[in-house]
């Protein structure tokens, strides 16, 4: 059995198209079988509606009176990156408020034009001959513009990670807030319903597929940035006009102390053009696996710890090695279910019609790391020797390790070399000013430490989250093995 | 077992002697608990506790007569017209107040939220706030 994109449209012009749900698709799959299943069902509708930071907006304003070629302009605050012709800029959805920094970015820019919210408007310029005006303040709404164009690089990943935090304080990620010691797990996408899992060869899926995207009509334009079909991490580059969309679909959202983001509504047909795509479009979410992966880790090759489905993931909780760990998502399934919906209606009233695409997308190609050409430096390249003191030693032998090794830290261990705390030398001050005498007193017990193999960078980070000026390096026993200061960093 | 949030105001605490009065004030009581959560902000100490269902009437009047402010109730609501039914927050709450109706849509029970507020952070739409 075999149907073609002009059968399908021929029967969308008749109405009498059979859509469903890529939900509901599991569930005539599972009753009729493949066979019947890719006989009746014409399309099969999909949704998705979550975080996708890689989106943002190219705008034109048209020409202001004299003309101005802008250098630097803000929408509302929020810088727009200018670098095309005169009076074009892209507005980024992560890019945050110069004023309200986390609490607005680019992603709320969106949402408020697209809402008809007017928008400010302020730039600057250098001024040319031909672009003689320096500065521009003004205000806009969307219809006011010549085009508003959602442009997004990376949309719809395939499937995403479930995010879990292993280390002792809680985590503020672009994948939520995540508890210490594996209190929490967040995973994204839809499951069964994700527009990609539905094709993942990429059969009907390619450059100009007509989709729904932010409530509107959009188009895919390639492959997304980071495209990984290979290890079902595929994503696509949209586009749409931004002036049919709706609010509904485009959600301006801030993660707490990671930054702003966009929540996209995204729609694709998948044509049941054979039984393969039957199948394939029953793919249930049981079906679907992911990694659960340890954010407690803050590098690249973040430990995957197992893998789960998306059955598990929607039941609330993951099993995580004995322990039961409540699990929710970051995006909707409620609106993503509601787009696969809308576009299923859009389909049967005879709105929307099914094209091939012009050019298949890339199936083989794997997400490659960033080349660093300055070598990663880790705290066993900065470290120092660690002036120790043992901890029943008395407050005069700290006072004077301090003058005599020129050090502001000292490290307290017992007689094996085990960490027991740190003292500086306000704190020797503070004693000798509140008439206290006993170590004990003084001495800070609940220390921040750092280890050999920790990247600079995560240790740097530690210091200034945690406002102190070292870290006792210390290796798997708790043994000090060394000291960094706030001074070897510079 | 049911979870309770104390409050210590500011000032109650003074030092290890208060401290080992108000532990021994619900030793005596012989409740085994559960404490999940203890911090510290403006309005003092917070201790989120679990115990048992029978013994949360003995205990709040105990710890009421010490200017220890006792709260079951919820702390929160949601602004549905900010909420995208997403679920960011729903894997924090220890006590299912948040979580998702039949349609998948986001819904709170008030008499289930505890007011441990660890929610509040965690809405990517400022849905959260505190009453």
């Amino acid at each position: 059995m075999t149907k073609t994109y002009n059968e399908i449209n021929e029967k969308i012009k008749n109405g009498d198209i059979v859509v469903v749900t890529a939900e509901e698709m599991v569930k005539v799959v599972e009753d009729k079988g493949i066979r019947v299943a890719a006989e009746e069902i014409d399309v099969v509708t999909t949704g998705t509606f979550g975080p996708m930071c890689s989106s943002g907006a190219f705008l034109n304003f048209g020409h202001a009176d004299p003309p101005i070629k802008f250098e630097h302009l803000w929408l509302n605050d929020v810088h727009a990156y200018h670098g095309n012709a005169a009076v074009d800029c892209y507005i980024g959805c992560t890019r945050m408020s110069d004023v309200r920094r986390f609490e607005y970015g680019g992603g709320h820019v969106i949402e408020d034009l697209v809402s008809g919210k007017p928008i400010r408007l302020r730039g600057n310029s250098y001024t040319t001959d031909c672009y003689p005006l320096a500065e521009v303040d003004t205000e806009f709404t969307i219809n006011e513009i010549n085009q508003a164009i959602l442009c997004n690089p990376r949309n719809a990943y395939q499937r995403y990670v479930c995010a879990v935090n292993s280390s002792d304080k809680t985590l503020y990620t672009y994948m939520g807030k995540l508890l210490p010691h594996f209190g929490n797990a967040h995973y994204a996408g839809t499951g069964s319903l994700s527009p990609l899992s539905n094709d993942p060869d990429y059969e009907t899926i390619g450059i100009g597929t007509r989709i729904f995207l932010g409530g509107g009509i959009g188009y895919i334009i390639g492959e997304g940035t980071q495209h990984s079909p290979s290890d079902q991490f595929g994503t696509i580059f949209v586009k749409g006009d931004l002036k049919q969309m709706s609010q509904e679909y485009l959600r301006g959202v801030t993660y707490e102390k990671y930054g702003t983001s966009l929540f996209v509504g995204v729609g694709i047909p998948i044509p049941i053009l054979n039984e393969g795509l039957a199948k394939k479009t029953a793919i249930s979410d049981k079906e679907l696996l992911t990694d659960v992966v340890d954010y407690g880790v803050p590098r690249r090759g973040r430990p995957k710890l197992k893998q789960v489905n998306y059955e598990e993931l929607k039941s609330g909780f993951i099993d995580l090695n004995g322990k039961k760990v409540k699990c929710s998502s970051l995006s909707s399934l409620f609106y993503a279910r509601r787009i696969a919906e809308t576009l299923k209606k859009w389909i049967q009233g005879g709105e929307f019609f099914l094209n091939p695409p012009a050019e298949r997308l890339p199936t083989e190609t794997i997400f490659i790391p960033m080349k660093q050409t300055s070598k990663l430096k880790f705290v066993k390249d900065l470290k120092r020797d660690a002036i120790i003191c043992y901890d029943d030693c008395d407050l005069k032998t700290v006072a004077e390790k301090i003058i005599n090794q020129n050090m502001n830290h000292i490290i307290i261990t017992d007689r094996n070399q085990n960490l027991k705390g740190i003292v500086t030398s306000f704190d020797v001050t503070k004693a000798i000013a509140k008439d206290k005498t006993d170590l004990d007193e003084i001495i800070t017990k609940k220390v921040i430490v750092t280890t050999d193999n920790e990247p600079i960078d995560v240790a740097a980070r530690k210091m200034k989250q945690n406002d102190i000026s070292a870290l006792p390096v210390i290796d798997e026993k708790n043994k000090v093995v060394g000291i960094i200061t706030s001074e070897e960093l510079m | 077992m049911t979870i309770i949030n104390i409050t210590l105001p500011f000032g109650i605490i003074k030092d290890i002697s208060d401290y080992s009065r108000f532990i021994n004030e619900i030793l005596k009581y012989d409740i085994t608990l559960n404490i999940l959560k203890f911090s510290t902000g403006s309005n003092g100490i917070n201790l989120l506790i679990d115990i048992p269902e029978d013994k949360i009437k003995t205990i709040t009047e105990s710890l009421r007569k010490s200017n220890i402010i006792v709260n079951k109730k919820g702390r929160v609501f949601i602004d549905d017209e900010k909420c995208v039914d997403c679920g960011a927050c729903i894997s924090l709450c220890p006590t299912d107040a948040l979580h998702l109706d039949f349609e998948e849509r986001l819904e709170f029970s008030y008499e289930k939220c505890i007011g441990c507020l660890l929610c509040l952070d965690s809405c990517p739409r400022y849905a959260i706030e505190e009453m």
